[in-house]
């Protein structure tokens, strides 16, 4: 029988332990503490393109009209603008600088004002219909705009938006959220993961099992310490975040208090893969390996029900998805499913439990061979 | 003298397959981050570009109708038709990215030749969505104004030229890099940890008080590399092809075998190397599967790299891959040799520098076990 009193000393036991443990291997801890700054770092390069495609316009023609074609250009949230001479942007796009060459033609003044028409010419590298689509769609938006700038009274079909919130949030900040909680992911299961497969690698998990010691109380013991130390990472991760790319939360108590929940969660799962794998090296590959397709999986790029239904139905069964909805509302005031954030913090709380559990069960039903 | 070599060559080779395929868990996590990533691009390839909207038409009249016709044929969006009140409620459950409201008065307005708006109400929470919907909507107008003909007032019209013979469907795009990035994984982890397990078991003990030579420990150890993960890589090609994902043709099978074997024999001597580095396998493992997405992000990852900074697609030049990554482009996409002299003799050279890197590491680390 476990007393309440006997449980807590083991938690503290297990804690100082595995504490001295890590201590003792300051390399390894001191990688482990990086670790989700690391996945924020190699991640940040999936998205530092942002999304607009580099673009030399030829002006061949200077006159107004082709000035406020290429400002119309500028202002459709697709383009990164450069203007070149026909040999310089034959070069560009030759060398792989830019994905698209426009050229405004010599006469377009003369004729946009004629009335007649006037063909604009588009080379562009379609290396892949997503990225090609884009350009050959970000066109039609500058001639339409040009024209309702322009010719307001010709071209009377102009689209009229009106937006939900009231500026558009940048690629990058919305981004570094979904990366933040793949990076908590990575280093909340490496450590605790390794902190549970190290016992039994070393086999010292068969003192703890001859122990008179709870189970239960082993594993918060060891999760706690492994907690700790992912806290540690997650300060970093944050700092970097908040302090140097700028993106700044709204709501600083959800911040606090999610990360602690979502650290809690992989904690919860590291030691369930550690116990179940009992060998470090699949652990930490398989942590990190994974945290790309997890990324992508977990609907980072927006609300997941804007994707297909299958696509919906593989994010709803991992626990990165209800991590990303609620650390967006922390840090942007989004709003990325209609659960509530009631729910969606019940949800996280329950895979932590559910993880927590399986991992005691896992543990109990371990055995190691003399 | 040779055949002694080789015959130790062969035995290490052996031997390192056998612990190898005794290993399934180790061979499973090495492909499962590219496979998973395959999967999910499969998954998701059939809705990219294609924003969930729902369409309001008030209007009856007949270009009412038109602007709605185009809209749903337009292939911009994926259309549901509302009411305004059905239309109110799919945008809160966040099952729309946008409302689009073709008003009462369209008709009229166009031919009373007056102003009208398509009213454009969006979820403007990150910029990806929100771009796609403004570049949309206006290219759903000009194909409005296009179907007048000469009558259209819009004069500008694009006159595309391709830089490449077709568009590469994104899914077929995403999956050639992760073949790549399957490739060094699998190198980089079951080399590295080839060479660090005989550290940490303290085999190497063994092998140096062998009669076989030093470079016959370490061919063997690169050959086993490079021979496991050619084997997985043409498994993964094959059934690509057989698939439909990716479909070499004819003389470019050759070109495609040759570029994945320099790759293996890259990642493979790069893996000898980090393992006798380090010599410990639990740094090796994380070390491995950081540096090999590391490689894959620095040259584009699944995205295009012209669309990133000038710095990272610098950068890119310098990592080996990237010319990996150009050689099977041109060989499977466009049935090209474009600079494929240059593509092979660099990974050629960077194949010999990682097995002569990880000759030095070897040698060094055999000779402080003495």
């Amino acid at each position: 029988m476990h007393t309440y009193g006997s449980s807590l000393r083991v938690i503290r036991a297990c804690l100082k332990k595995d504490l001295k443990s890590s201590f003792s291997e300051p390399l390894f801890t001191l990688v482990s503490i990086i670790l989700p700054l690391n996945v924020l770092l190699l991640m940040s390069l999936l998205v530092i393109s942002g999304g607009l495609a580099p673009t030399a316009v030829v002006m061949q023609d200077s006159g107004p009209l082709a000035q406020q074609f290429y400002a119309a250009m500028s202002q459709s949230h697709s383009f990164v603008l450069q203007q070149a001479t026909t040999d310089q942007a034959a070069a560009l796009i030759e060398q792989g600088r830019v994905v698209a060459v426009v050229t405004i033609p010599a006469d377009f003044d003369a004729r946009i004002r004629q009335q007649q028409p006037v063909s604009v010419g588009v080379k562009i590298n379609n290396l892949n219909t997503d990225f090609t689509n884009d350009i050959r769609r970000a066109l039609p938006l500058s001639i339409t705009s040009f024209y309702a700038k322009a010719f307001p009274n010709m071209v009377t079909i102009t689209p009229r938006e009106r937006d939900a919130y009231p500026q558009d949030l940048g690629y990058i900040p919305y981004l570094a959220v979904p990366i933040l909680v793949i990076g908590l992911m990575v280093g909340g299961m490496v450590q605790a993961g390794t902190a549970a497969a190290v016992e039994w690698e070393h086999e010292t998990m068969k003192e703890l099992l001859l122990s008179p010691a709870s189970r239960l109380a082993i594993l918060l013991g060891k999760m706690l310490a492994a907690f700790l130390i992912g806290l540690a990472g997650a300060v970093v991760v944050l700092a970097v975040l908040i302090a140097l790319m700028g993106v700044w939360p709204i709501h600083w108590g959800e911040l606090i208090g999610f990360t602690l929940l979502i650290l809690a969660l992989f904690t919860a799962w590291g030691t369930l893969l550690g116990t179940w794998l009992k060998r470090r090296t699949p652990l930490s590959t398989l942590a990190i390996g994974l945290c790309v397709p997890l990324f992508f999986l977990s609907g980072p790029f927006g609300p997941i029900s804007f994707f297909a239904p299958i696509e919906q139905i593989f994010a709803r069964l991992f626990p990165v998805y209800y991590a990303i909805v609620v650390l967006q509302h922390a840090f942007h005031d989004f709003t990325l499913n209609t659960y509530g954030i009631g729910i969606n913090t019940l949800i996280l709380a329950a895979y932590t439990l559910g993880g927590l559990i399986l991992a005691t069960v896992a543990l109990r039903r371990s055995t190691l061979p003399h | 003298m040779l055949r002694a070599f080789v015959r130790a060559v062969w035995t290490i080779c052996k031997k390192d397959i056998r612990v190898w395929l005794r290993q399934p868990a180790n061979v499973a996590i090495t492909v499962l981050p590219a496979l998973a990533l395959l999967f999910i691009d499969a998954l998701s390839a059939g809705a990219v570009g294609l924003s969930p909207v729902a369409l309001v038409t008030l209007d009856h009249g007949i270009k009412g109708q038109q602007m709605a016709q185009v809209i749903h044929q337009a292939d911009l969006f994926r259309v549901s038709d509302a009411t305004p009140a059905q239309a109110r409620a799919l945008y809160q459950n966040l099952d729309v990215v946008a409302i689009l409201t073709i008003p009462a008065n369209f008709t009229r307005a166009i031919e009373a030749h007056q102003p009208t708006h398509i009213e454009v109400q969006i979820n403007n929470l990150n910029a990806d969505f929100t771009n796609d919907i403004r570049r949309a909507v206006p290219d759903a107008i000009t194909q409005l104004y296009q179907q007048q003909g000469g009558e259209s007032p819009i004069k500008v019209t694009l006159q595309e030229q391709n830089l490449r013979s077709q568009d590469i469907q994104l899914f077929q795009y995403s999956a050639m890099p992760l073949l790549v990035l399957l490739l060094v994984i699998s190198g980089l982890v079951s080399s590295s940890l080839s060479a660090a397990g005989e550290w940490e078991t303290r085999t190497i003990k063994e092998l140096l008080l062998s009669p076989a030579s030093s470079g016959a420990i370490i061919t063997g150890k690169v050959l086993t590399g490079f021979a496991t993960t050619m084997t997985l890589g043409v498994l993964v090609l094959g059934v690509g092809d057989l698939l439909g994902w990716v479909q070499p043709e004819g003389v470019y099978w050759l070109s495609v075998l040759l570029i994945l074997a320099l790759v293996a024999l890259f990642s493979a001597g790069l893996g000898v190397a980090l393992g006798a580095l380090l010599q410990r396998i639990q740094p090796v493992s994380s070390a491995a599967i950081v540096i090999a997405l590391y490689l894959f992000f620095l040259t584009g990852g699944t995205a295009v790299l012209a669309f990133d900074p000038m710095w990272l697609q610098t950068i890119a030049t310098f990592v080996p891959l990237y010319y990996g990554r150009h050689a099977l482009e041109m060989a499977i996409f466009y049935h090209s040799s474009d600079q494929l002299g240059r593509d092979s003799a660099v990974l050629a050279g960077s194949a010999l520098l990682a097995v002569s890197l990880g000759i030095l590491a070897m040698r060094r680390g055999m000779a402080d076990s003495r």
